[in-house]
């Protein structure tokens, strides 16, 4: 007996995220989900931000790896809320893991939840969270072709930042032509450049933060 | 590589709505794989020939997984033309703008599924 279906494969996953967004958006809580190739900074970046930003943000970090603390750690060390989750060898964070630490944390006084996903380009695109924003970093060193070689983690952010442009000097990367491709791929993505290690740029990610973090904060329910 | 967990997740929502319905073994299922659903199509085959080699469950060697491959498409919004993305999938070959959608290629579906040997219902119902 032929039994019709047509269900979301990750249709599970959807209701976990819309159960996180319900709680963001009632906590008005600004969430950013961070992606990226492993070792393109996204910790810390981070920790960079979280400097620029304690005095007026209360801040609260997920963190996403295979194994170990270690990032985590380097959070806690500057006084930030840090929930680590370890997937053992999973290549993504899903909505219900995310859903799991959410007891852990006082939403309702923290205005901006970054979550750090797994260093990966490819399967974290497809997970929604729950987030207000999706944000990939892609790293100098990685060269600029990563943009139109996994076109679909780039269409699916809001924002692409570029990172440690403090290199751009010593290694091949066309900063004109990743911002080409990124705009053949999803012309409204926000594009920012920046170094985490000699602050350039930062100020424009931090405005970027900013001005997300009012619209979250007046956009609730 | 996240297949594993996805042919695990299709077994999962398959075996809940045949465990509903009482039946005792499920012959065929049907999914549709998308080209742009980062999905592989081989990568499920292994899967699920893992998953049916457990025999603990309604999916045994016996049934059979369908793959229906969804081919990609966009729409430009400014021309109305539809065409094959290539990896600039905002950019229009026919007129050249950047506003265009995606009208397939996205999904990742169960389709449907056989099932077979229904339980006696104890109670007539």
């Amino acid at each position: 007996m032929k039994i019709k279906m047509d269900d979301d494969v990750l249709k599970d996953n959807n209701i976990a995220a819309n159960f996180n967004r319900t709680l963001f958006k009632q906590n008005q809580t600004l969430v950013i989900n961070i992606m990226s190739a492993p070792g393109a900074g996204k910790t810390t970046l981070l920790e960079k931000t979280v400097k620029a930003l304690a005095k007026e943000f209360k801040i609260a970090v997920i963190e996403g790896d295979l194994a170990t603390e270690r990032d985590a750690d380097r959070l806690r060390a500057l006084g930030v809320k840090t929930i680590q989750i370890n997937t053992v060898g999973g290549c993504h964070l899903d909505a219900k893991m995310i859903a799991k630490t959410l007891p852990e944390f006082q939403l309702e006084e923290i205005d901006i939840l970054f979550i750090e996903n797994i260093g990966n380009l490819v399967c974290p695109s497809g997970y929604d969270l729950g987030q207000d924003y999706k944000a990939v970093i892609l790293s100098v060193p990685e060269g600029n072709d990563k943009i139109p070689k996994y076109p679909l983690m780039f269409r699916r952010t809001d924002l692409t930042i570029i990172n440690k442009t403090d290199l751009l000097p010593y290694v091949q990367f066309d900063l004109e032509e990743a911002q080409r491709d990124l705009r053949t791929i999803n012309p409204d993505a926000a594009f920012l450049a920046l170094s985490s290690q000699t602050a350039e740029g930062m100020e424009d990610w931090i405005n970027w933060l900013k001005k997300a973090h009012t619209h979250a904060a007046f956009s609730q329910n | 590589m996240h297949e594993m967990s996805l042919m695990a997740e299709v077994l999962r929502l398959v075996e809940e709505d045949a465990f509903e319905r009482g039946f005792m073994k499920v012959d065929r299922i049907s999914i549709i794989v998308g080209e742009l659903s980062n999905v592989l199509p081989d990568a499920l085959e292994l899967a699920f020939c893992y998953f049916q080699k457990q025999e603990c469950s309604l999916i045994s060697e016996k049934t059979e997984l369908a793959i229906i491959r969804e081919e990609a498409k966009a729409r430009c919004k400014e021309c109305r033309k539809e065409f094959d993305p290539d990896y600039r999938i905002a950019l229009c070959p026919h007129c050249q703008q950047l506003n265009t959608e995606i009208i397939s290629g996205e999904s990742f579906q169960i389709e449907s599924y056989e099932g077979s040997e229904c339980f006696e219902d104890k109670n007539g119902r």
